[in-house]
């Protein structure tokens, strides 16, 4: 762990560089511990760093510092909760918009583009680009895909992307440059009238293929608010 | 409770309506917001004897032509724009009435960048998250608390108490040339010696590409190694980040929480108000913070 001072009223926690659900625990462990301190005015726990805003009339940076390197995260661990979500997604190619293109390069067919993507748990390393996007990882060497050199103008809320060896969804309608594989109709995005996000840092996602037809189902379902929202987690 | 309406004639360059922002969502991908020359705007405020967290109407560059329905009392706080109320100069940092049917005439921003207006009544617009402050990119939400089209209306109700005017004395800095102090940031020491003596020992200058988002930097400076793309890790405005060009980029409130670029300095928060009155060809000196010198 290590501690570096970010301007005069925050600090940023390095662990080891490097993308390990290991590490990113440790992040949440420590920002979970944090949390309810008077001091801390806000948080942004990432991949493998915690950047901590406090309030230096409160604690001052070393106080801060020598109180961070006290805990024992070791001993924490049993404290991490850990949510399970299921994301259905078509992967339809009017919904995979790149999907061809991605056959092209990375060699493989669509199918097994969409079998790899959608047979393996992947962990919420961080939230951020938007809010409520889930940067998500890693996904296998086979599908490791370039950001598109032009990113597009407008890619439509629920998209699921891909770049380098991670995935995520857009949380709503925004500019962006993920190779788009397919499209989830769950709102990430405000998806209850009191949850403002879908995600948190830690959640376990799964992708389960759906048709075109279920899409339209379980869309119609968020629009009329019959969606039991229950059914997307354990 | 009478209504007041606004009427956007002409929108400006870039009107929104903010407060001092959301701080606390940050974990969760959302951006801090709030008026940029945030002492400016709760200056604004003060004048008309409202909270300073009360929202105000942040004005860019050009301003807008507004109709008034209804009389009410304003004031307007920040960059200096030549202003007229139905043809008439109006004065900044005091309260002004303004009756039924007038037209207050923005022209472009003389001195400074941003000017804030205060209105003495009830604003009714949405909050999302504790504040009206839009997000200030694709999503739906709060758009209608950005001033985008010409005709649009902004809806006020007549504020029930009886507020108390304020005199206020210390106004922000207008130069095109300032002097911003900064403490070093987390990865500081990735800039070479020669990129540390060019941050500190010249004039920066803004370049067009500046918004709410951030100010990119028209000087070019050299990192230790060529290896400057890490792994994506929290972001704070104030932050001077260091392109994969080399260009420093000066992160505002309206800025996302990660990145991957090296996070050079962080501007001290007291200061961070006078860069949002920077315009496009300004210039901006950078010194280390008293308080981290050692």
């Amino acid at each position: 762990m290590r501690i570096t001072a970010y301007g005069e009223d925050a600090l940023l926690v390095n662990f080891v560089q490097a993308i390990e659900p290991e590490l990113n625990d440790k992040v949440n462990l420590l920002a979970n511990k944090l949390r309810n301190e008077d001091y801390i005015t806000s948080m942004i726990p990432a991949y493998c760093s915690l950047t901590i805003s406090y309030d230096p009339n409160k604690i001052s940076f070393n106080d801060l510092k020598n109180t961070i390197e006290a805990i024992d995260l070791a001993q924490e661990k049993e404290q991490l909760e850990k949510r399970q979500l299921t994301i259905p997604v078509c992967y339809d190619d009017k919904f995979g918009i790149d999907l061809s293109a991605l056959e092209d390069q990375l060699s493989i067919t669509k199918d097994e583009i969409i079998n790899c993507h959608s047979s393996t748990a992947y962990r919420v390393y961080m939230l951020g680009f938007l809010p409520g996007f889930p940067y998500m990882g890693i996904t296998d060497e086979k599908i490791e895909a370039k950001r598109r050199d032009n990113p597009r103008k407008k890619i439509e809320a629920g998209s699921v992307g891909l770049a380098g060896r991670q995935t995520g969804i857009y949380p709503f309608d925004s500019p962006g440059g993920w190779q788009i594989i397919g499209r989830t109709p769950i709102q990430l995005f405000e998806p209850q009238e009191k949850i403002p996000f879908l995600f948190q840092a830690g959640d376990l996602v799964n992708f389960k293929r759906i048709s075109s037809d279920e899409f339209s189902e379980i869309a119609a379902h968020i629009k009329e608010q019959t969606f039991n929202w229950k059914q997307i987690y354990g | 409770m009478a209504d007041i309406t606004l009427e956007f004639i002409k929108t400006g360059l870039y009107t929104s309506i903010q407060d001092l922002g959301r701080a606390g969502h940050e974990a969760s991908g959302v951006p801090k917001s709030g008026a940029l020359d945030s002492r400016s705007a709760r200056l604004a405020n003060k004048v008309l004897g409202l909270e300073k967290d009360y929202p105000v109407l942040e004005i860019t560059l050009a301003g807008p032509e507004i109709l008034f329905h209804q009389a009410v009392d304003i004031a307007l706080t920040g960059a200096k724009f030549p202003v007229t109320l139905n043809g008439k100069d109006v004065k900044r940092y005091q309260k002004i009435k303004v009756p039924a049917n007038s037209i207050l005439k923005f022209g472009y921003a003389k001195r400074g960048c941003r000017a804030y207006m205060a209105v003495a009544a009830e604003w009714k617009i949405e909050k999302w998250l504790g504040s009206v402050s839009p997000l200030g990119f694709g999503s739906h939400k709060l758009k209608e608390n950005i001033i985008n089209q010409n005709g649009q209306l902004v809806h006020f109700s007549t504020y029930n108490e009886s507020l108390e005017a304020q005199e206020v004395k210390k106004r922000i800095n207008l130069n095109p040339i300032k002097r911003v102090r900064v403490a070093p940031g987390s990865e500081f020491d990735m800039l070479s010696k020669e990129g540390v003596a060019s941050f500190f020992g010249k004039a920066h200058s803004i370049t067009q590409e500046a918004s709410r988002m951030g100010y990119k930097l028209a000087t070019e400076l050299k990192l230790e190694s060529n290896q400057n793309e890490m792994i994506s890790s929290g972001i704070l405005p104030g932050t001077i980040q260091l392109s994969s060009a080399g260009n420093p980029i000066i992160l505002l409130a309206d800025a996302q929480t990660v990145g991957g670029y090296p996070r050079i300095a962080r501007i001290i928060d007291q200061d961070l108000d006078s860069i949002a009155q920077l315009k496009p060809g300004d210039k901006v000196w950078f010194s280390l913070a008293d308080t981290v010198r050692k």
